[in-house]
């Protein structure tokens, strides 16, 4: 893999560099199984947690894989106070640049603010996500529970249910799974549902085009309440419309089909209660997958700060 | 270029099968550790000719890749290769094995993984070519060949490399 | 002092070469093809003027043209943390280096024309330091809130003839309504973009392949429409003159077109930009691209070219707005709207319009020269008298590299970096 120095985008990188940290991440995930669950890769090495917006989960679990690494972890708090107050990111930055962090992850409402980061200091920056434009680093995990479940992503069918517009996950886990060679349709309510001229990806309306389209893996999408300053469709109907009901995964369940959802689950929205014990769910997987994913984008990165100052 | 055979190989690690047969103790717990890319070859070999021997020894692989003290001096980082130790070396005999040792230094960083699987009674490095040049104070108990220090050395394994030979 | 003599300059609309001579009162002016032409003393067909033997200052303007200045309806000249001054000399500068005379100021926080006070220094600082006519826009609520109708008598006494709020026109439609109903009979024409807040909050570019690769919140184009209409409808009802601010959406045309049909008292803009480019040009986030409204598609750039030719847009703006280099830097949600367009207006206009083909010359001095003066209306202060606009040449055959140098505006805001614009601007002749 090139020397690369920021994750922003899945877009950015190469069928190389998406295949290279997919293999890491395997290597990585065979630590937890040891009695000592830490390697010295990146002993002596700076990583900052900078979350404009709350995530309890992808959080620790950057933590977690930067631990497992042996980095120095610090988590810079930013307080809505000082957002409202207007402090610009710019100040960030600089404040930032003075600590010499290596790493710097960063999540933000704002779609672009890691890129601007990124332009702007040596660190290498990873989005943690970022308002309705990336997510990699869930994408690079869905990858990795499809192939670890599969042995491969080519080929597989996965439907990704729920609001597309403004999910970051729906960009960047589909273009990962198109990338190695998965078919991937989209299926939520109409107006959340990109056109298929934006996207090129086939776009259904109801359950039972879904069940007939054959798709090996269901992907649920977690419904945003909190980044929705206006609702967009009724709440009420969601589960019976577009959720994985009691009746529906049945269906699941006769056909074999996984489940996935970047998490937390709301549930009795996206899924029944039912099916957070299905057999086939992956959710549990995609947690644990998602701290080797991390350490392998952690490990893979080349942050700009080793050289002269 | 000086070549040294497949059959100087092969019977460099019939010689080490012979040797640990010869001084392993009873109910003594052997495990065969082989560093990647080659030295996981090496070790696979070997654990199949203890076993003929009627010597029963236990295989692992090691990626030392994330123990490398080098890290910020590689412009890119190496693809790594699960590791695979899937036993706890507590109290075990450990033979690890490496195709060529010239620094030390992987031998150094496989030392630090090799202790976080558990706490080895005693560990032995055999390496099938010693080209000295060392750095640290690290040698190998068994060494089947040597080279000069100012020549290259490549090893090459069947498995991997689709034909077996020592350049230097 | 002698006359100055220029020989073979080409005449805008008719494309025939004549020579002029300046003269040196300032009251002296001829007519061609019903334009103006002040400060010229005589024009002939090329080769019919007389020229006294040896009069020292004779030049050969062959292959330039001849042409009134150009007139911006809409300007805003605020530069974030530089002093009042210089944003008039800069804004003025800029505006030369384009082939502008003159401007309509629209009010922004820093020039808040909503009282003598400061339209009274707002003139000492154009009069003093501006190298171009800058007109102020006058406030139409107290503050540009939306609350309180601006005292219009006051304003109107300083030569403020058009209203506006800038950037966001007055929401509350019973204060626009009764603002309308008061000011009209004073003769102001109310200057409106079309906008829904409720629908346009959050949004930072047009919906469509762009923003969702880009994972950025839409401007809805019925949002614009919505506005538009309204306005008409409230303008109607209250008698009031409308001018529709830079309409970037086909459906805007198409609502200015039926108004005009039905006799509305309506004229319409349309920015710069908005013909130029499309929402595919943001790229990835290039802040440089972000206006308000937002960049639209081809179609809308089409349809509003189409409007300009038959009238239902009256004007191009440039919508000049100075921005820093360091809010431009920050990510695209949060950096201010808006591109400088003065410092190369007239080049952009020749290089990506005229000379594609895409309109004429005579397009454009109708809708740059002629439509904007008579909307602006433009009046000397202490004379009281209309103030005609001055000629320049313009050699289609020199271009130069935009760079940092050649902006007088001061900041870098121009998607024109680094590209080349065909254009040298004599302006003032002399």
């Amino acid at each position: 893999m090139k020397p690369r120095k920021d994750l922003l985008t899945i877009g950015d990188l190469s069928d190389e560099d998406i295949n290279t940290i997919l293999d890491s991440a395997t290597a990585m995930k065979d630590i937890f199984t040891k009695s000592v669950k830490k390697v010295p890769a990146l002993k002596g090495k700076s990583v900052l947690t900078l979350f404009y917006e709350p995530s309890t989960r992808t959080r620790s679990s950057f933590e977690v894989a930067a631990h497992r690494l042996s980095a120095d972890v610090t988590t810079f708090t930013v307080s809505t106070s000082s957002v409202v107050k207007g402090e610009s990111v710019h100040d960030t930055i600089d404040t930032l640049m003075s600590m010499k962090m290596d790493y710097i992850i960063v999540r933000h409402k704002n779609s672009g603010i890691p890129a601007v980061i990124a332009r702007h200091c040596k660190a290498a920056v990873i989005n943690a996500g970022d308002g309705a434009h990336a997510h990699p680093s869930q994408a690079f995990l869905d990858a990795f529970t499809i192939r670890e479940k599969y042995g491969t992503v080519a080929g597989k069918r996965v439907v990704i249910i729920g609001d597309i517009l403004h999910s970051r996950v729906a960009r960047s886990t589909s273009t990962i799974l198109k990338r190695l060679g998965a078919e991937v349709a989209y299926m939520g309510p109409g107006p959340l549902v990109p056109p298929q001229a934006y996207t090129g990806i086939p776009r259904f309306s109801n359950w039972d085009d879904v069940f007939e389209w054959k798709p090996d893996v269901i992907y649920l999408l977690r419904v945003q309440n909190e980044r929705i300053d206006s609702p967009f469709f009724p709440a009420k109907d969601y589960h019976q419309a577009f959720g994985v009901t009691d009746e529906r995964l049945r269906r699941i369940d006769d056909l074999n089909l996984s489940i996935m959802h970047p998490g937390p689950v709301n549930r009795g929205v996206e899924l029944c209660d039912a099916a957070m014990d299905y057999r086939n769910s992956l959710i549990c997987n995609q947690v644990e997958n998602g701290i080797a994913a991390r350490m392998s984008i952690l490990y893979h990165l080349t942050p700009q700060t080793q050289n002269n100052d | 270029m000086p070549t040294i055979s497949q059959e100087a190989i092969q019977n460099a690690l019939r010689d080490w099968a012979g040797r640990i047969a010869a001084s392993s103790a009873e109910g003594e717990k052997l495990a065969v550790v082989g560093l990647i890319s080659h030295g996981d070859i090496l070790a696979r070999r070997l654990v199949a000719l203890l076993q003929n021997a009627g010597v029963p020894a236990l295989y692992g692989a090691l990626d030392i890749s994330l123990y490398r003290d080098d890290f910020d001096m590689l412009s890119h980082k190496p693809a790594l290769r699960a590791s695979y130790l899937p036993f706890s070396t507590d109290g075990m005999h450990v033979i690890l094995v490496d195709d060529v040792i010239d620094t030390g230094r992987t031998v150094r960083a496989a030392l630090n993984a090799l202790f976080e699987y558990g706490r080895p009674a005693c560990v032995e490095l055999y390496t099938l070519v010693d080209r000295g040049g060392r750095e640290l104070p690290i040698h190998p108990d068994v060494a089947a060949f040597s080279t000069p220090k100012e020549a290259g050395v490549k090893v090459h394994l069947l498995e991997i490399d689709g034909t077996e030979d020592i350049t230097y | 002092m002698t006359n100055t003599y220029i020989l073979n300059a080409t005449w805008v609309l008719d494309g025939k070469p004549y020579d002029f001579c300046l003269g040196q009162d300032s009251d002296t002016a001829c007519e061609l093809d019903g334009i103006c032409l002040p400060g010229i003393e005589r024009i002939a067909p090329a080769g019919e003027l007389e020229i006294p033997a040896g009069a020292p200052r004779v030049h050969d303007a062959a292959g330039k043209i001849l042409m009134p200045a150009l007139f911006d309806m809409h300007a805003s000249i605020e530069i974030d943390g530089r002093s009042k001054r210089e944003c008039v000399s800069r804004a003025g500068q800029a505006a030369i280096a384009g082939g502008v005379w003159g401007m309509l100021v629209m009010p922004t926080p820093g020039f808040c024309f909503d009282n003598a006070a400061t339209l009274d220094s707002f003139h000492d600082a154009v009069t003093q330091r501006s190298a171009a006519e800058m007109l102020p826009a006058g406030c139409i609520s107290e503050g540009m809130k939306g609350e309180q109708q601006a005292p219009y008598n006051t304003l109107a006494a300083r030569g403020v003839s058009i209203l506006s709020d800038g950037k966001n026109p007055p929401s509350n439609l019973l204060m626009l309504h009764r603002a309308m109903k008061y000011a009209s009979e004073i003769g102001m024409t109310f200057a409106l973009r079309g906008d829904v807040p409720a629908l346009t909050a959050n949004t930072c570019i047009h919906p469509g392949t762009t923003s969702y690769k880009l994972g950025l919140h839409g401007t809805p184009p019925c949002a614009e429409e919505i506005g538009i209409d309204t306005a008409l409808r409230l303008a109607a009802d209250a008698g009031a003159k409308v001018h529709v601010q830079t309409v970037s959406t086909a459906g805007g045309v198409d609502i200015i077109r039926r108004a005009k049909a039905a006799g509305q008292q309506v004229t319409a803009e349309v920015a710069l930009h908005h013909l130029l480019f499309t929402h595919e040009n943001v790229g990835i986030y290039d802040t440089t691209y972000k206006t308000l409204p937002p960049l639209r598609e081809t179609s809308d750039c089409e349809a509003l070219l189409e409007g300009l030719k038959d009238g239902t847009i009256d004007c191009i703006v440039s919508d000049h707005t100075p921005c820093t280099p360091f809010a431009k830097k920050q990510d695209f949600t949060s950096a201010p709207q808006g591109m400088i367009a003065l410092d190369t207006f007239l080049q952009a206009i020749y290089t990506h319009l005229i000379k594609p083909g895409k309109l004429s010359w005579a397009d454009v001095v109708r809708t740059c020269c002629i439509n904007p003066v008579s909307i602006a209306n433009p009046v000397d202060l202490e004379e009281d008298v209309p103030t005609a606009a001055p000629l320049l040449l313009f050699n289609p055959e020199n271009g130069v590299e935009v760079g940092g140098d050649t902006l007088p505006s001061g900041t870098l805001n121009t998607p024109f970096l680094g590209t080349k614009l065909q254009g040298c601007i004599t302006l003032p002749l002399q």
